[in-house]
Formats: structure tokens, sequence, C-alpha cells
């Protein structure tokens, strides 16, 4: 099909990079705001902005919490119509109360055994808390944590749940970045010589594709390790295969592990009181501690809820190492006597725990994090200088002919970049002026998300006619213009909505919301600039154009 | 405070590192020198300062961190310092002129 090699890494470097870039940006973008997603958080819901705190007594605060927590009613309601009109017994199984040394707030979440049908043995139903621990109340109306509950979700599955179709979209476009890797390895002609290269002054097509080569060759493993990781974390359900041809096996293998380690696989059936929490975790942190690695609990959860099997397991934070959560520590529930000390991992655990830990980041290390932030946006600059690079390519050769790709290859380019990012400034001003009392209102913020998306889509088609003459687009300049008003309107939304503004942050200190306000100047700066200078340079154009 | 430091000094190892690297080639030394020239035992020492430099960023890290956490730490102070040496070359070269030095 092609002369030789590069010619066909060439050809696949380009269209899978075209067709699954629009993909990859959005995930690449979600994933740098993930960074600092529970930093989002905050500057979204302005009565969680305080110090984070350690997870609180179970037995005399959590204990009652879990004990009257329920389903939301869009829940149960679902799980009414599914079971025929009328509503399943529901059982608490697990209960799980889960911190980072960046959660101010608690997460909780209960886990709910429906019925006794036994054709659908897997049907769950869960609830799910948010408290403040320093005096057990519950967030009112449990507000949008726009950072972990929407930039993270859209990361990894594009809030496309149906079957869960975004995963797989997003796992496709993991993979296609592997192979674009790969052949952009494979294509560059000079891939040392032209390693520090990069030729501002060159024309447009020169400059693009050396900063689409910086930004792919100096962060390769950086890209290459997120692509990855990316793809292993979430094997089990790309290879669901313990969940359907080896379940029978999947299942066998959970009850030998728990029968090795002392721990019960299964509910007794007998109901039986659960001993004094608190005493499992003064004792999980004397275990850590003697093992020289003394550290805060980042996650305790009790499993087989008020049986006479429950186990109550106590998870380390993993704040000052790669790996997530580990070290647990499994107590009989009844009796707070240990049952199983994890031992340390294997090597194959090891790294797996490195791989996932590395790409989830949940540790307390904030140079590396901001050094993530520069991964994923040389990762987004790379991806849109190869947007910006194939219409410059194309555009006037397809002018020439008529044909509408290049067109159409820009309008997404500029929908996907500064129309993204508009959309997600416009989530936050609206998360600025959406009354509290307003019903629906986390529903709200993410309809004025998908609703500016669409906006800036259409925008971008309407304004992209000249790319037909072989002209730039002024859709771009025109959306970095409404970019730069935007974060402008939000950090002055925020400051008069909640009187957090920037002399008050940076003076206290409190970095969750300052950093965000300096990190939306900053945009607002930057879309400014290119604005302006995108804006002169047509005008230089024009001029030319007259005097010749 | 005493990890920040030691993190720091990893960085500016690093950039000296990456700085020293595009130094040993022609035309970056071009773009910071102009006219001078360059031998090849200019060269040759500076690829091995870039080597040292990067060598000792990585030991600065394990420094201050745990190995799993250094590590990370090392490779993306290695990015940054790529980025911004590229950025530099492309339009500020004269801020590197204080590296050339040692290249002769």
């Amino acid at each position: 099909m092609f002369p030789n090699f590069r010619l066909s890494m060439t050809w696949l470097h380009t269209w899978f990079g075209l067709v699954l870039g629009y993909v990859l940006i959005v995930v690449f973008f979600f994933g740098t705001l993930s960074v600092f997603d529970r930093e989002f958080d905050r500057w979204a819901i302005p009565q969680t902005r305080f110090a984070p705190q350690p997870i609180p007594s179970f037995d005399a605060m959590l204990r009652p919490i879990f004990d009257h927590m329920a389903p939301e009613p869009a829940d149960l309601e679902a799980l009414r119509r599914r079971s025929g009109g009328t509503l399943p017994k529901l059982t608490p199984v697990e209960w799980t109360a889960y911190t980072t040394h960046r959660d101010p707030v608690l997460s909780l979440y209960t886990e709910y055994a429906v019925g006794n049908d036994a054709d659908k043995p897997d049907e769950e139903i869960y609830a799910h808390a948010t408290i403040d621990p320093r005096d057990g109340r519950q967030l009112a109306g449990d507000p949008l944590k726009i950072g972990s509950e929407f930039f993270y979700p859209m990361h990894i599955g594009l809030h496309l749940t149906w079957m869960g179709v975004g995963y797989w979209i997003v796992g496709l476009s993991a993979l296609a970045m592997l192979c674009a890797l790969v052949s952009g390895v494979v294509i560059h002609r000079r891939l040392f010589r032209e390693f520090f290269t990069l030729r501002p002054r060159k024309h447009v097509q020169r400059s693009t594709l050396d900063l689409h080569n910086l930004t792919g060759v100096a962060a390769l493993p950086f890209h290459f390790f997120f692509a990855l990781t990316g793809l292993t974390i979430f094997a089990g359900i790309y290879f669901p295969v313990s969940e359907t041809m080896l379940k029978p096996q999947a299942q066998a293998a959970l009850v030998a592990q728990a029968a090795e380690r002392g721990l019960p696989a299964k509910a007794a059936g007998v109901t039986a009181p659960l001993a004094s929490v608190d005493a499992m975790v003064a004792e999980a942190q004397r275990r850590w501690a003697a093992r020289g690695m003394p550290g805060d609990v980042g996650m305790v959860e009790v499993q087989h809820v008020g049986d006479r099997n429950s186990v109550v397991a106590v998870y380390r934070a993993g704040s000052d190492r790669v790996a997530l959560l580990g070290q647990a520590i499994h107590f009989e529930g009844t009796t707070g006597r240990v049952l199983h000390e994890e031992p340390p991992a294997t090597v194959v655990t090891g790294i797996n725990d490195f791989l996932t830990g590395l790409h989830l980041q949940q540790f307390d290390h904030w140079l590396l994090r901001w050094f993530y932030v520069v991964g994923g946006l040389a990762g987004c600059a790379c991806i849109v200088t190869g947007f910006l690079f194939f219409v410059e390519k194309r555009k006037r050769q397809h002018a020439k002919v008529g044909l509408g790709g290049a067109r159409w290859a820009d309008a997404f380019a500029v929908a996907t970049v500064t129309g993204m990012l508009g959309a997600t400034l416009a989530m936050l001003v609206a998360n600025r002026l959406l009354p509290d009392e307003l019903v629906g209102r986390n529903e709200w913020e993410q309809r004025v998300f998908w609703g500016a998306w669409l906006v800036a889509l259409l925008h971008a088609a309407w304004r992209s006619a000249p790319i037909r003459l072989g002209k730039a687009s002024p859709a771009w300049h025109e959306q970095c213009v409404g970019v730069a008003v935007l974060a402008l309107a939000a950090v002055l939304l925020d400051a008069v909505t909640t009187g957090d503004h920037l002399l008050k942050t940076l003076a206290q200190p409190y970095w969750p919301v300052a950093g965000v306000d300096l990190a939306l100047l900053v945009v607002a700066a930057c879309a400014a600039s290119v604005a302006v200078k995108h804006r002169r340079r047509k005008r230089a154009a024009r001029l030319a154009l007259r005097h010749a | 405070m005493h990890e920040a430091l030691l993190q720091a000094l990893a960085m500016l190892s690093s950039l000296c590192g990456m700085g020293w690297l595009a130094l040993a080639m022609d035309t970056h030394w071009t773009q910071v020198r102009g006219a001078v020239r360059q031998g090849a035992r200019g060269v040759k020492r500076l690829r091995a300062l870039a080597g040292a430099a990067i060598v000792a960023s990585l030991a600065l890290c394990l420094a201050a961190d745990h190995a799993s956490i250094a590590v990370l730490v090392w490779i993306m102070s290695l990015v940054l310092a790529t980025l911004l040496v590229a950025f530099a070359l492309a339009s500020r070269p004269r801020w590197l002129r204080w590296l050339a030095l040692a290249g002769g």
C-alpha cells in the first residue's frame, strides 16, 4: 500500500492523530485539571474552604452517619422500576470512609445488597455522603465537586455512561496515542539532532511542527507512561474476564485468598455487634509505626456490616509514597482481633501499585504535582500543534481543489481547544452565579458546560469559512477573547460572591483557592495575548495584500 | 525546607545538564556563542558535564524523597529542563552564555 515503512507510519500518525486527537485533547486537558481536582472542589464549594482533616472518630461520629445513610431517591426509583414496581429490601453490606491529605471533607459510601433475588446476584446500590469531619454535618444538597466529580470523570470516561462506552473510547484513544508515539518516533527524521529545536520565526508550518516535535519528544516518557498506565488501571474494564468467562474461577480464587489470609469470604448470616473501630485504627497506626513507616489513615472499610463475619480493614494513606493506599490491617469486626496484616508488596504487586499510583497521584508532593501539569500541558500543546500542522499543510491545497476537509479539521480543533477551555470557564462562572437554592443546581452547572461547548462548536464551524480560501480562521482569536473574559469573570465573581479575593487568600494563605484564581488570571493573560497577536498578524497580512 | 532545597538543586542540576547537552550540538552552540568556535574537546567536555549534572540531579532527588517518588521527580525535572532550554534557545539564547563558558 505504501512504498516504505516510514510512509505507512506517517499515514498512521496523521489519521489516528487527527481523528482520535479530538478525544485525546479532552482526556489530556481534563487529566491536567484533575491533578488539582480537590482544589477545584474547594473553589466550587465555598463552605468547604478549610484545612484538610484526618479521619474523625468512627465510633462517635461516622457510625451514626452510616446507620442513617440512604441511596439517592433517583437511584431508589430506578431500582423500584427495575424490580417491577416494588422496592426490594436493602441490606448494607459495606461501609467505606475515604480521605486524602488534600481533603477537608470526608467521603462516605455504603454498598447495599438488594433483596434475595437469586436471578440478580450482582444487583447493588450505593449511598454516598460528604461530611465536614469537624462536626459530622453533611454538606447541604451535596453540591457538585467540579474537580473530582466532573473534571475527573470527564478525563476517564467523557461522561458517556451508557454501557460504559466512554471508558472504551478513552481506552481506544490511549491505545492510539501509544501508536502515535511509536509512529511519531519512527517518522521523526532528526529526533536527536533536533531534540532542542524550536524556530518560532520560521513560517507557521515549520514552527508548528517544531513545537509539535519538541513537546512530543521532550515529554515522551510522560506521554508514554500515562497512556500505558491509563490502560493498565482500567484493564479490568477492557478485559473483564473475571466478570465473564472466568467468573467461577475468579470467585474461587477470592475465596481461596480469603481463606489463606484467615478472612471470612462470606457473611455468616448471623447478626452481631461491631467492636470499637477507633481501637482498631489506633492498633493499625501502632503497627505501622513499629514497621518504621508511621502514617495517617487513608481508608477505613467495614465488610459484611452487622454480621458475625464482619471485617474491618484499615488502610494507610500513601501520601509519602507513589502507591495510593497500602499496608492494610484486617480486624475481626466483632472483637477487634487482628486477622491479617498485609505483608510488604511482592515485586508484581509493587510494580502494579507504582504504575497505578503514579497516574492517580494522591501523594503529598506539590512539585511533582506541578510537573504533572507541565507534562499534561505539553501533551495538549503537542496535540494542538498536530491539528494546526494538519490544517496548515492542507488548507491551500484544499482551497485550490475546493475541498472542505481542512475547514472542518480546523473547526473541530477550535472547538476542542479554545471551545473546551471556554466551556470549562463558563461552568466555573455558572458555579458562582447560579443561586444556591436553585433546584437541580448541579445539573444546571453541567448543562452550562455542554451548552457553552456546543455554542463554541457552532461558532467555530460558522467562522471557519476563510480556511476554504486558504486563510486563517478568525474563530481562534474570537474564542481567545471569550476565554480571557470568562477567566477574568470567574476570578471577579469568586471575589464578589464569597469575599475570598486574591489579596485575602494569598495573605492567609489558602492555596487551593488562591492557586485556582492565579491560574485563571494566567489563562486570561495568555488568551488575551494570543488574541492580540493573532489580530495583529491578520491586520499586517491584510495591509501587505493591499500594498502588493 | 531541607527537601525543598534539595529539589531546587535537582531542578538546577537538570537545567544545567540539558543546557550543556544542547550546547554540545553545533547549531545551539552557534545560537549562544555566535562566531566563537568550539573544538572537539569542548564538545566532549560539555557532554561529560551534561552526564554528570543529570546523574547529580538523580542523586539529589533520591536524597530528597522516597525512591519511588524521586525517580518521577527526576524524569519530570528533565522534561521541564528540556522545554526551558529549547524555549531559551528559541527566544533568549544569550541566557545560556553562562553555561557555554564550560565549553571553552
